[in-house]
């Protein structure tokens, strides 16, 4: 499974995260709305998880594997919207 | 008309003509970057106009243009004819615009059907540029300005902003729209939103695609829409402009602060009536401008100010809101849009009209000049002690006018380019038409001449121009017998030689068939036979300028319509020039046109006749000469003379004018010689006056249609002197 739920609540996204993961993601969010996402290994997410992390607002642990995520996903995600910086 | 719509007219109309010039110069040299550059600047700031003064379907026709020439400038679109072609189509419309709103004093009211028009052909015949969805609601317009503000740090490197609704099920089609922007080259900036609003997190469908996503890249509309592939038909994909730095963006921000200013003061009009209307214009503009420059919280500001301004209806909320708005523009906002700090201006816009007074007023000076003149005169023969004074105050007088009339007249020149920038399109056009192509060469078109003569200009060298192309160049089989380039060379020269200012129009192609003139003129019975015959080949070429008389073998829409050179001829004498042609069997046709550098002053000399003095211009007299009375020949009912051998013929002026003639017989009698085209005449007047140099007047009014009259000029005793038309007089 590329989205899991640790045994301390944290919901961990790895390696490339699935339309399946979508799913999966909103129910475990569903279960603990306060639950930490941490998505430090995660490479790329599709649509449809990015879609639901942002509906839910749920709070991201860690910069994303993927070098798209990271500049481009995150910052929309983060509490305070960041401009990205490419250089 | 309102002010800042005028001002939008006459900077439009500018830009309209550097555009052309550029696609002009583009169409032959595609390569020409900085023409291009230039064209794209030219159409951006005509949409930028069009976006402050509140005229949609100019801002989206010109739209469509730039978006075509930005490919162009990402290499992505080749310059080809037919986008130079579809270019000048969207110009030639915004000049009906202009026109329309100019005569109107508003923006048409069907602007829109031919906006629509135009964005269907660029968007037709062009790769897939999606023209920007006007009037769709607040949402749809200037999201790519939004997303721009959003992410200023990228503004400078972004080129293409594109925005995508992919439809909910995509997810079921195996799409993932983050991925396919992800994908995007040259990507900058992702913006992700809810289409609608996000619901609870258990009422989500995660399964369906709830998000519009846009996007900044640095690559050009056409890499962009080929990236998205299908997803291209739910994008908005549009060229930014905000690319442009340098001139162009310091020219729109200093307007935006120029137009913000216009604003505060169309606000601080005290009187009552229209202030509702000066309210809700002043608004109008401001939110708008708001919005062009991508200030959507400013905007919101003065809708607001706006609407608390028209409900106590007052000004005062709104004003402060523009005032704040340009303080904060003109210090701390965007460097680019800080107005340059203690630059002098050294360019003045000055209504034309103004200038106009001030030559009147020159020459009404120049008038009260020579009437000190004459009192000093006076003063001298009656042997007052105040003569050697006058005299010399007279002279300081003379030479300050003679200074102040010089630089007056300097403000009313032009170059020549105002009017030859019309031509190369226009030879474009008529080469086209008549299926011979052809280049123009202008040379010398920073050549200076009084705005008078520059403007009227225009209709007497088109018709030279029409001629060349219809007449003189010759089709392209007679070309290549004769060994001629297959394009012909049109070359439009003007120079300045001393006080004369000299255009010409000449051409490469058959010349001027003498031996024909001479047959059209004998079917036409323009001369007797014998006359004809008799000329020399120059006199017969001059023909050509008699009314009705066009050898053009089938008559064009272009030329041959019996207007012809005579008619060239009278617009330009009637501005004291005089036309000249030359012309070489097979080689080629030149039209000189010899104008005054200015039109304000004439030499005249004045002559008495039935106790009145007239006015002669000088430059056609050829001589003064006393003859005995016995020496006047009569022929038929008319009078001759022979002077030095040859026959002129002999008109009394006093006789010519219909004023009682001075009956008492002299011994000797006053005839000056006159030249008009070369024809030698004399006119038989009681004495000769002085020489002076006058500011003619035409005639108006009732006088206006006195024959052979030139026109008035007042003289320094305070009297009127009549100036001779001798052109009519000696026919």
């Amino acid at each position: 499974m590329t989205v899991h739920l640790a045994p301390d609540g944290v919901i961990e996204l790895k390696d490339a995260c699935t339309i399946e993961d979508a799913e999966t993601l909103q129910r475990y969010l569903l279960a603990a709305p306060d639950a930490i996402v941490d998505w430090h290994l995660c490479v790329h997410a599709h649509t449809a998880v990015i879609q639901v992390l942002l509906a839910s607002r749920a709070v991201l642990r860690g910069a994303p594997a993927g070098e798209f995520l990271r500049l481009m996903v995150a910052p929309l995600l983060a509490p305070e919207e960041v401009t990205p910086q490419i250089r | 008309m309102n002010e800042l719509i005028e001002q939008f007219v006459i900077e439009s109309r500018e830009l309209v003509q550097q555009a052309t010039d550029d696609l002009l110069v583009l169409e032959k040299t595609p390569a020409d970057r900085e023409r291009l550059d230039s064209a794209f600047r030219a159409f951006h700031t005509l949409k930028g106009g069009a976006g402050i003064v509140g005229f949609p379907a100019m801002e989206r026709a010109v739209h469509a243009a730039e978006n075509l020439l930005a490919a162009a400038r990402s290499g992505l679109q080749p310059i080809a004819p037919a986008l130079v072609d579809l270019c000048l189509q969207c110009l030639d419309q915004v000049v009906q615009w202009l026109d329309t709103t100019q005569g109107a004093g508003d923006f048409p009211a069907n602007a829109e059907d031919g906006a629509r028009r135009l964005v269907d052909r660029f968007a037709g015949s062009f790769i897939p540029v999606v023209p920007p969805r006007g009037g769709a609601g607040p949402d749809n317009a200037g999201w790519a300005d939004e997303l721009l503000a959003r992410y200023p740090a990228v503004r400078a490197q972004s080129v293409t902003a594109v925005r995508y609704a992919p439809d909910r099920d995509c997810f079921f089609h195996g799409e993932d729209p983050v991925a396919q922007m992800a994908a995007l080259p040259g990507l900058l900036a992702l913006r992700l939103e809810p289409a609608a609003p996000w619901p609870a997190l258990h009422d989500l469908d995660p399964f369906a695609c709830n998000l519009v996503l846009s996007a900044l890249t640095q690559t050009g509309v056409a890499e962009v829409a080929q990236a998205l592939g299908d997803a291209r038909d739910l994008s908005d994909i549009e060229a930014l402009t905000s690319v442009v730095s340098g001139p162009a963006a310091l020219a729109q921000a200093d307007r935006a602060l120029l137009v913000l200013e216009a604003q505060i003061e169309l606000l601080s009009e005290t009187q009552p009536q229209g202030r509702a209307g000066r309210i809700a214009a002043a608004g109008m503009v401001a939110f708008n401008l708001c919005r062009h420059m991508g200030r959507m919280a400013d905007a919101d500001t003065v809708a607001d100010a706006c609407s608390r301004s028209t409900a106590d209806s007052s000004p005062r909320a709104l004003q402060e809101a523009i005032e704040a708005l340009l303080k904060d523009m003109s210090q701390k906002g965007d460097p680019m849009l800080r107005a340059p700090q203690g630059q002098t201006i050294r360019l003045l816009r000055v209504d034309a009209a103004r200038i106009d007074t001030l030559v009147n007023l020159t020459g009404e000076l120049t008038v009260a000049k020579n009437a000190i003149g004459h009192a000093a005169k006076l003063a001298r023969e009656q042997g007052s002690g105040l003569a050697a004074m006058l005299r010399e105050r007279h002279g300081v007088l003379d030479r300050l006018v003679g200074e102040l009339q010089q630089s007056v007249l300097g403000m009313r020149v032009l170059p020549l380019r105002h009017v030859f920038q019309r031509f190369p399109r226009l030879v474009r056009e008529i080469a086209a038409d008549l299926g011979k192509p052809a280049i123009l060469i202008v040379e010398g078109d920073d050549t200076e001449a009084d705005k008078v003569i520059v403007e009227m200009l225009f209709e007497p060298l088109l018709h030279v121009l029409r001629n060349a192309m219809a007449h003189g160049v010759e089709p392209a089989p007679v070309r290549a017998a004769k060994g001629k380039a297959p394009v012909a060379t049109i070359r439009l020269r003007a120079r300045r030689e001393g006080e004369l200012v000299v255009v010409e129009v000449s051409d490469d192609g058959g010349g001027i068939d003498v031996a024909r003139i001479r047959l059209v003129a004998a079917e036409r019975a323009m001369a007797p036979v014998e006359v004809l015959e008799s000329m020399s080949d120059a006199e017969a070429i001059n023909l050509i300028f008699m009314p009705g008389f066009s050898t053009a073998a089938d008559v064009t829409d272009l030329s041959g319509r019996g207007v012809g050179m005579d008619a060239v001829r009278t617009a330009v004498q009637r501005l004291g020039g005089k036309v000249e042609v030359g012309s070489r069997l097979h080689e080629g046709t030149s039209v000189r046109f010899v104008l005054p550098f200015s039109v304000m002053m004439t030499r005249i000399m004045t002559v008495g006749a039935g106790g009145q003095m007239y006015g002669i211009p000088l430059d056609t007299i050829v001589e003064t000469v006393r003859i005995r009375t016995e020496s006047i020949v009569p022929v038929g009912a008319a009078n001759a003379i022979v002077l030095r051998n040859q026959t002129l013929p002999l008109l009394e002026l006093a006789v010519a004018l219909g004023v009682p003639r001075d009956e008492t017989h002299r011994h000797e009698t006053t005839v000056v010689v006159a030249s008009i085209d070369g024809q030698l005449g004399a006119l038989q007047v009681d004495r000769l006056g002085e020489r002076m140099e006058v500011m003619l007047r035409p005639m108006d009014g009732l006088l206006s249609g006195l024959p052979a009259i030139a026109g008035s000029t007042l003289l320094g005793d305070g009297s009127v002197l009549l100036v001779l038309d001798m052109g009519v007089l000696l026919q």
